[in-house]
């Protein structure tokens, strides 16, 4: 099966850097699997990330170099701190997660069933009529998470998704990330908690200073 | 404007509105309900400032419920072309010649306020006008956008205090932020 | 105290858009008239106008708190110091002009008061985002006046963080003038760079969920805009023009 999105020898450089986050890297996303990247603060983790889906450089500025191929047409994003996501138009749960496919112009009862459905999924259906900013940190994470499934993407990719949750959300999102796999897409998550994502990734990489320095199995990567 | 821009310019905003609290705080006789004004324009350019002035303006009234201010607008137009000039010209390098530049500011700005006072409350003098606007503020009318409205006096601290927060923002702003902002590349 | 007040009167159902021209023709009409007959019945207006509401009460005080300042100012500034001929009203000798002016002026800010502070009332901001985005306003115009009020609290909260933490590392928030001067620094930087570190992940964030996607956004609670609706927002218009056209025309209203 052809990758989803392809790097090869990826180098990116951010705007004013004297050195670049990603180094040479190569790598290759599958549908259907969740890969799961580490590495220390500054390795490069959330640059390639942005850059595997497309957000780097068209967003952030910078330079690309190296070969990058994507066949993703609907890239979503989650980041760790939810209030920074929360578009601050939406006065209840249910709005916010029917922003994305809203803004896309889809017909209105489409809408109404994916936010529905995955309102369901992230199980915050029965947050829907709340004020997004009267949540907890760690409910409003799980409804950005719902927000970016409502776009049913092929391509997610999340940046610490669960720091702000308590275990058993965690454990209820990794375990949400291995079924939107299992529906098609290909996930991509940066985390530190290996452990707790080696039990729904099937593939491991390790960064260290823009390359990765580590490619296996989760067990591998728990070594 | 870009996504990036619409995102800085309600920062903008928000900062104009919420500085109010901190200067308050500190029981210090300004305002300082420019600076997300000023900082646009040495950040994005004219347009992102203008557009965060008037949009201030706006959402002051909306939160403050004095909507018989929105003909002070005009004066926030002001600020934000005089303040993409000044740093087009390089005036937000140093304090000392942010601290001037914003003075002259509160001059233009508060003589802009005279007429517009004049219009609203029909002030037959001059004379007449400062004394309205500095009872207003001495009744304390609960308002930030009183810009200009004021004794000139207080418009002259208040823009340069104005201008050297901004400068010192840009100066404290890490590189890797600060290489966002085309518009600072001088 | 200022702010929307739910409520089932017709403004509450009316399309947003409505009470928005009422509000904005009653603004431009009241600096058309200048004699304190037609003002007063802009100001009669505009109450009613929190009547039709329901909302005098929430309204009334805001509305008055925030005019009366203004009248005391402008009996004295015109009345007075006005000039002759002056008429006596109690133990007080007044300008007769000066307290006409007076309460033409007076009555205009009271006026524009009543009729903002009811459309604020009586306007919720869900169904103005939604009626806003089935006119297919710009995303800009929506997330400029709607999404910055949701975060002004949030920055309110964090400089009342910043100013805690920086009290623990002894600021003084009182002393000299200078001092308090110095003060801002510590206070304001951290503020504007924090929020302006996380630019970068809201757009990211925004353009992720299609805010670029050049798109016409779906509305999914549209208020209804019925034909008579629309035809109240013409007439409003052209009244409006009317009001110019005769003060122009040297009609003193």
């Amino acid at each position: 099966m052809k990758p989803i999105v392809r790097l090869r020898g990826g180098s990116f450089t951010y705007p004013g850097a004297r050195s670049p986050a990603l180094d040479g890297l190569d790598l290759e996303l599958r549908r259907g699997e969740v890969t799961v990247v580490t590495g220390p603060i500054g390795a490069g983790t959330t640059t390639l990330l942005l850059v595997v889906a497309g957000f780097a450089p068209r967003l952030t500025g910078g330079t690309l170099a190296g070969e990058r191929e994507s066949l993703a047409v609907r890239p979503g994003i989650v980041f760790a701190t939810p209030w920074t996501q929360l578009t601050g138009l939406c006065h209840t749960v249910h709005a916010e997660v029917a922003f994305g496919p809203a803004s896309h112009g889809r017909p209105r009862e489409q809408v109404l069933a994916v936010a529905d459905r995955v309102m369901r999924q992230a199980q915050v259906d029965h947050l829907a009529d709340r004020d997004p900013n009267t949540l907890s940190g760690g409910e409003l994470q799980r409804v950005i998470v719902a927000a970016a499934l409502a776009l049913e993407p092929d391509l997610l990719v999340l940046d610490d998704p669960a720091a702000e949750l308590d275990p058993a959300a965690a454990d209820v999102l990794y375990a949400l990330l291995r079924e939107v796999a299992e529906a098609g897409a290909a996930v991509l998550v940066a985390t530190p908690d290996v452990e707790r994502a080696a039990r729904v990734a099937t593939r491991a990489l390790r960064l260290e200073q823009g390359r990765v320095v580590k490619d296996g199995t989760p067990s591998e990567a728990l070594e | 404007m870009t996504l990036r821009d619409l995102v800085l310019v309600r920062l903008g905003v928000a900062v104009n509105l919420v500085i109010g609290q901190i200067v308050a705080a500190l029981l210090l006789p300004v305002f300082l309900d420019a600076v997300g004004t000023i900082l646009l324009a040495a950040l994005v350019g004219p347009r992102a400032a203008i557009v965060t002035g008037l949009t201030s303006q706006v959402l002051a009234a909306v939160l403050s419920g004095n909507f018989a201010w929105l003909p002070f607008g005009i004066i926030q137009v002001i600020i934000a072309v005089y303040a993409w000039v000044a740093a087009r010209a390089g005036a937000f390098r140093s304090l000392y010649t942010a601290i001037p530049a914003g003075f002259l500011l509160g001059a233009i700005a508060g003589g802009t306020a005279a007429p517009i006072a004049y219009f609203v409350f029909g002030g037959a003098t001059a004379g007449g006008v400062t004394a309205v606007t500095t009872v207003l503020r001495g009744i304390g009318l609960p308002l930030s956008m009183a810009v200009g409205v004021s004794s000139i006096g207080t418009d002259l601290l208040d823009k340069s205090l104005a201008f050297a927060m901004v400068a010192l923002i840009l100066r404290t702003l890490p590189s890797h932020l600060a290489a966002r902002f085309p518009a600072l590349a001088r | 105290m200022i702010g929307y007040v739910a409520g089932d009167s017709p403004l509450h159902r009316a399309h947003p858009y409505t009470p928005l021209a009422w509000a904005g023709a009653l603004l431009l009409v009241a600096f058309a008239v200048s004699t304190p007959a037609a003002i007063g019945a802009v100001v009669l207006a505009a109450v009613a106008t929190a009547v039709v509401g329901r909302v005098v009460p929430s309204v009334m005080r805001p509305a008055l708190l925030l005019a009366l300042p203004t009248w005391g100012l402008l009996l004295v500034l015109h009345g007075v110091l006005g000039p002759d001929p002056r008429i006596a009203l109690g133990p007080l000798s007044l300008s007769q002009p000066g307290l006409t002016r007076a309460l033409v002026l007076g009555g205009r800010i009271t006026a524009i008061l009543f009729a903002f502070l009811t459309v604020l009332a009586t306007i919720s901001p869900p169904r103005l985002v939604e009626a806003m985005t089935a006119r297919g306003a710009p995303f800009g115009r929506i997330y400029l006046l709607v999404s910055t009020l949701t975060l002004v609290p949030r920055m309110r909260s964090r400089a009342a963080l910043i100013l805690e933490a920086q009290q623990c590392r002894g600021l003084q928030l009182g002393g000299s003038p200078l001092a308090r001067l110095r003060a801002l620094g510590p206070l304001v930087l951290p503020l504007v760079l924090g929020a302006l570190a996380e630019v970068d992940e809201q757009v990211l964030a925004l353009d992720a969920r299609g805010v670029t996607s050049g798109a016409r956004r779906t509305p999914l609670a549209p208020p209804p805009d019925r034909a008579g609706e629309r035809a109240v927002r013409w007439v409003l218009g052209l009244l409006v023009v009317a009001a110019y056209a005769a003060k122009f025309a040297g009609h003193g209203l």
